[in-house]
């Protein structure tokens, strides 16, 4: 049960009306107090009496003060509490020596190494681990994630990324089709290049040249976004005013790639297979009717989700990736650098094996 | 009185080689104290180590009823202006100081409004609360750091280099601010600084390490160590003389 530390009461003298509040006054009771006041402000009240209270903070007197805004009179204030309200009221708007370091035996060199592969091991673990728990967290809390970044970011991944990924995927149709085109023309099967195109770019390529281009655009921003902020000290910032960076940083990134990824996967679908109609009209004299009702004879809808189960787990492991080794820069500028192109590796090779273990799973399942 | 922070023993660097060694001290609670020492002899690595935001090599700091903070399980007991101000780049000041405030408290949207104004107000940035930080100044954006700092009026302040960037007048109002928070709430403020002025001013106690040392060379009071101290890197800190090298 809440009780707030003060109370408050009106009293009517001669006509004049005052708020006579008592007792101590913090920020945590900022909301009684600031709901209070605002509701006496509106009737008309036109003395606020602080004879009776003990204390206030900071973030009280300037509640007090934003509240009363000129309009009513702060009274009986003394000792400390009439300091601090007058605080409030009357504010105006070489380098050492270079360091030296003996150079190391080989072999110690080798040991220091795989010490060190043993600790990012463990701090990859523990990353993995903190988002694990922070996801939990939203599980039970959604509203513990900014949504406004969510939506900022999604935009930025998403939308500001359509153009290059609507290039890119009709190309690779294109690329598909041509070199189908010749080959099955050999044979006269010139219709069977609607299944040729849709299949590799519903099943394989459109779901990885889109996480390709996305590892790109996204995961080495994010890399050379979380990177900076390391260096400048912002995410200890955000650790000592007790946000963790993992539910403020990484998470509302994360859930954005696996939200948008998709989606832009299933718009390069689309692309991809407008690629290769385009070649089988120049090339094969095939209309798109001919083509597209092919296309719908051969891939089916079960296709087109194992690409998006796909790119859902590129997503992750592009945010993820990226986010962590933003997180882990050390050094200036240079770090930043250094984060960001191993970010990016790192996906590219990322992606691929990942790519090869559900191609693996998919065929195993016979999916 | 009790000790806030005190640390035992404490040896800290960035590698293999300390830079400090057996570093002791206490920290009284309601009282301003000062890091004091030449540059790069290891301030802003004691006070990060002090926050918990690095482990020591060896020896311990134990902060009494403020504990190292619990990512995001509690609200933080005390606040910290780093020595790079450490703004969220991508958020205006107002936005820097509305964010721990709509973390840890309930009030309302525009009264959390009011209550960050108010902190910006307090450290004179009325006027800039739509600005990112990379569209003000050096000692503007300690400022809007120490306004942040400030957001959830906690009973420990750590302030890295508050004044360094700041004029004189704005440098004196920084330290009326901490003397006005000391009396009137019991903040303890740890800080490092080399403004002599304000040093003398406001400090109760400090400590004064040293890079070759490698540790604390004096502590006490400030004007004490002036007047009294008879060892020559105090003296020269104190009275502002070069020692030779710029060490
Ligand atoms: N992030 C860091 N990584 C490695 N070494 C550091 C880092 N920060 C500071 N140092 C080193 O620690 C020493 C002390 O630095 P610092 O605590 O910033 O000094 P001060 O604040 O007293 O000027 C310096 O020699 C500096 O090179
Ligand atoms: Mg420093």
């Amino acid at each position: 049960m809440y009780t707030p530390a003060f109370t408050i009461r009106t009293d009517e003298e001669g006509g004049l009306r005052s708020l006579r509040i008592a007792g101590r006054l913090t920020l945590a009771d900022g909301r009684a107090l600031w709901a209070q006041l605002c509701a006496a402000v509106t009737t008309g009240v036109a003395v606020v009496d602080l004879r009776d209270v003990q204390m206030i903070d900071g973030g009280v007197a300037a509640i007090l003060l934003a509240a009363t805004n000129g309009k009513v009179r702060i009274d009986g204030a003394s000792g400390e509490v009439e300091r601090l309200l007058r605080l409030y009221a009357c504010a105006k708007g070489s380098e050492g020596p270079p360091v030296v370091t003996a150079s190391r035996g080989i072999l110690v060199q080798v040991g220091d190494n795989a010490v060190e592969f043993g600790r990012e091991l463990q701090r990859n673990l523990a990353f993995v681990g903190d988002l694990g728990a922070g996801l939990a967290a939203f599980v039970r809390r959604p509203q513990s994630v900014h949504f406004s970044d969510l939506l900022y970011l999604m935009e930025r991944a998403g939308a500001d990324g359509l153009p290059i990924i609507a290039v890119i995927n009709f190309l690779i149709g294109m690329i598909l089709g041509l070199q189908g085109a010749i080959q099955l023309h050999r044979f006269g099967a010139d219709t069977f290049i609607a299944n040729l195109v849709g299949l590799a770019v519903v099943r394989e390529l459109a779901p990885l040249m889109t996480a390709i281009i996305v590892a790109g655009r996204s995961g080495a921003s994010y890399a050379a976004e979380l990177g900076t902020m390391t260096v400048n000290e912002e995410v200890d910032a955000l650790r000592t005013i007790g946000q963790d960076p993992q539910r403020f940083l990484v998470l509302p990134r994360v859930l954005a790639l696996c939200v948008v990824v998709p989606l832009l996967t299933a718009f390069g679908d689309l692309l991809g297979c407008c690629g290769g109609a385009f070649i089988a009209m120049i090339k094969l004299d095939i209309s798109p009717t001919a083509y597209f009702s092919q296309l719908q004879r051969s891939v089916e809808l079960s296709d087109v989700i194992s690409g998006l189960i796909k790119s859902i787990a590129f997503a992750g492991l592009i945010g993820l990736v990226a986010c962590q080794r933003g997180l882990a820069t050390r050094g200036g500028a240079l770090g930043v650098g250094r984060s960001t192109t191993s970010a990016v590796v790192l996906v590219l090779f990322g992606l691929v094996a990942l790519d090869a273990i559900f191609t693996l799973i998919f065929s195993l399942l016979s999916f | 009185m009790r000790a806030i922070v005190s640390v035992r023993d404490l040896s800290i660097g960035w590698g293999a080689e300390p830079i400090l060694e057996d570093v002791s001290f206490d920290v009284m609670r309601g009282e301003v104290f000062a890091i004091l020492g030449g540059s790069g002899c290891g301030k802003s690595t004691l006070l990060r180590h002090l926050i918990g935001l690095e482990a020591p090599m060896l020896g311990r700091v134990h902060l009494t009823g403020i504990g190292p903070p619990q990512h995001g399980l509690e609200p933080p007991q005390f606040g910290v202006l780093f020595q790079s101000s450490a703004l969220f780049g991508s958020m205006t000041l107002l936005q820097n100081v509305m964010l721990p405030l709509q973390k840890w408290t309930n009030l309302p949207k525009d009264a959390i409004a009011a209550v960050a104004q108010a902190r910006l107000r307090l450290v004179g940035l009325t006027g800039f609360e739509h600005h990112l930080p990379s569209e003000v100044s050096g000692g503007m954006k300690k400022r809007a750091g120490i306004a942040r700092a400030l957001a959830l009026d906690p009973q420990t302040l750590f302030l890295d280099e508050p004044s360094a960037g700041l004029d004189p007048v704005t440098s004196a109002g920084l330290d009326e601010l901490i003397l006005t928070l000391r009396q009137s709430l019991q903040v303890t403020t740890i800080l490092v600084t080399h403004e002599l002025a304000s040093i003398y001013h406001v400090v109760d106690n400090c400590i004064v390490l040293d890079r070759l040392a490698k540790g604390i060379i004096a502590r006490g009071n400030p004007s004490d160590l002036r007047d009294r101290s008879t060892d020559p890197r105090i003296a020269a800190f104190f009275h502002r003389r070069p020692t030779g090298s710029i060490a």
